[in-house]
């Protein structure tokens, strides 16, 4: 009775780890299979400290950062075997234009990743996708998505700073160099503007709802205008040029 | 024959071009009327002055002089009945412009110069507004920079609903391609913005002049055919 008793529970979990092994097996195969399927290319360019960056994408993410060494590391990985890129780079500048290599080809997500010198200045386009740009302190920083993607501009220090999307959030993070301008756009998500206590610059801003938070950055200078959709005055001595508009979500200024 | 019918025939009887029977009653009736007898000597004596002096005048002294006299009166007549009629304190402007103007050749060229100047300027100054309308408007330490008239926003709106339409057009084309997501995507976005396009358009049919909705309308037509437009590409 006892044997009979041990055999039983011994046949329960043989079956279960061969179950178990199966399963995992059946596991890597597809591991395996979607890492094929995804295909990765990493190059680096060599440039100088002041190179300009221009990235046109269909759709994924965009990610820049910036590190201590001049030359540019772009990595992308493609969902499509189908998809084309071939990166130019000229005297100034390195290029990207995923749109003109794959025209009228569906060639699904590409995701960059870029790693450039801190000085450089960056321009990139997506239809769909996140852009985010961290310790970037060129001359430009430009991120622009056609539909929707949220956009994350982060310890930033350029004398030109344009983030626009459609649907998504926009947050910047960063200080307004004197003379510079700032433009921030978006028809449906937050705007949220993180800039030093002493920013000075003239500002225009406008929220169809009316959420429109300076925190500190409010003055008795700053007039209104269409029962609080618009606001338009200097914050300090108004040495930059700042234009921030949103249909449908808020905008927020707040301290850095 | 009566009176009346033979002073319309005496003139015919001075010609000569009456019939020998109308001549012979005419006749019989001026040798017993003594009114119309007289009137034919009247009417033969005038005839037979104008016969004698034809071709001959009396010229003037001075012809010349005598038409500059004629035009200095009917000059100053004039004047004196203009200044009558213009109310006090336009008389001067309408006598600049009704004066006649007498230019040497290079005070024409230099007027032509000023003309074509003044209207190239002008033109220029025109045209920097009409581009300046499809854009946001920059800002100004004064407030708002926005045209303040309805009939503009509507033609602008229509302008833009043109560009909006030939794009829209391109994109029906292309959209069978795109992968669902993608027209996801899409219809979700332009969503959104014909959103703001209305609000815009609603603020603005309740109160026509208001320069934050207009801003607010323009901006959303310029993302609506922004939008069209890179999808039309893909």
């Amino acid at each position: 009775m006892k044997m009979r008793m041990f055999t039983a529970r011994f046949e329960i979990p043989r079956t279960f780890y061969t179950k178990l092994v199966l399963l995992a097996t059946l596991l890597l195969f597809c591991a395996v299979q979607s890492i094929d399927a995804q295909q990765k290319l990493s190059k680096r360019y060599p440039v100088s400290k002041n190179v300009r960056i221009e990235l046109k994408n269909i759709s994924g993410t965009i990610t820049v950062e910036s590190w201590n060494r001049d030359e540019i590391k772009l990595t992308a990985l493609l969902d499509s075997p189908k998809a084309n890129l071939s990166p130019r780079q000229t005297s100034e500048a390195l290029i990207v234009d995923v749109m003109a290599d794959n025209r009228g080809r569906d060639v699904g997500d590409v995701n960059f990743k870029l790693q450039v010198p801190a000085n450089s200045s960056v321009d990139l386009e997506t239809m769909r996708g996140q852009i985010t740009v961290s310790n970037i302190r060129g001359g430009l920083v430009r991120a622009h998505v056609t539909s929707e993607g949220d956009i994350e501009l982060i310890g930033i220090g350029a004398q030109t700073v344009s983030a626009q999307n459609n649907i998504g959030n926009i947050f910047y993070d960063g200080e307004i160099c004197r003379g510079g301008t700032y433009r921030f756009q978006s028809s449906k998500g937050e705007i949220t503007i993180n800039i030093p206590a002493d920013s000075a610059f003239n500002l225009e801003a406008a929220a169809s709802n009316k959420k429109i938070a300076l925190g500190q950055f409010w003055n008795d200078g700053i007039k209104s205008f269409g029962e609080g959709r618009k606001v338009v005055g200097d914050v300090g001595d108004g040495r930059a040029r700042m234009f921030v508009m949103n249909f449908q979500g808020s905008i927020t200024f707040r301290r850095r | 024959m009566n009176c009346e019918k033979c002073q319309d025939l005496i003139s015919d009887l001075i010609d000569g071009s009456l019939s020998q029977r109308d001549q012979s009653t005419l006749n019989s009736h001026l040798e017993e009327c003594l009114d119309c007898g007289s009137v034919r000597s009247d009417l033969q004596s005038l005839v037979g002055f104008c016969h004698t002096q034809r071709g001959q005048h009396d010229a003037p002294p001075n012809e010349k002089t005598l038409w500059l006299r004629i035009r200095n009166v009917i000059e100053s007549e004039a004047r004196s009945v203009a200044a009558a009629s213009v109310p006090a304190g336009r008389g001067s402007w309408t006598n600049w412009l009704s004066r006649s103007w007498e230019l040497s050749f290079p005070q024409l060229a230099a007027s032509a110069a000023a003309i074509v100047l003044i209207v190239s300027l002008s033109t220029a100054v025109g045209l920097r507004r009409w581009q300046s309308g499809g854009t946001v408007s920059a800002p100004s330490r004064e407030g708002m920079t926005l045209s303040a008239s309805a009939a503009n926003v509507r033609s602008r709106v229509s302008q833009q609903q043109q560009s909006i339409a030939y794009w829209n057009q391109r994109v029906e084309f292309n959209k069978a391609r795109w992968n669902p997501q993608m027209r996801e995507t899409f219809d979700r976005n332009l969503k959104v913005i014909d959103e703001a396009v209305n609000d815009s358009l609603d603020t603005l049919s309740r109160s026509p002049h208001d320069e934050v909705s207009e801003e607010m309308l323009n901006t959303a037509l310029n993302e609506k055919l922004s939008l069209l437009r890179e999808f039309a590409q893909l």
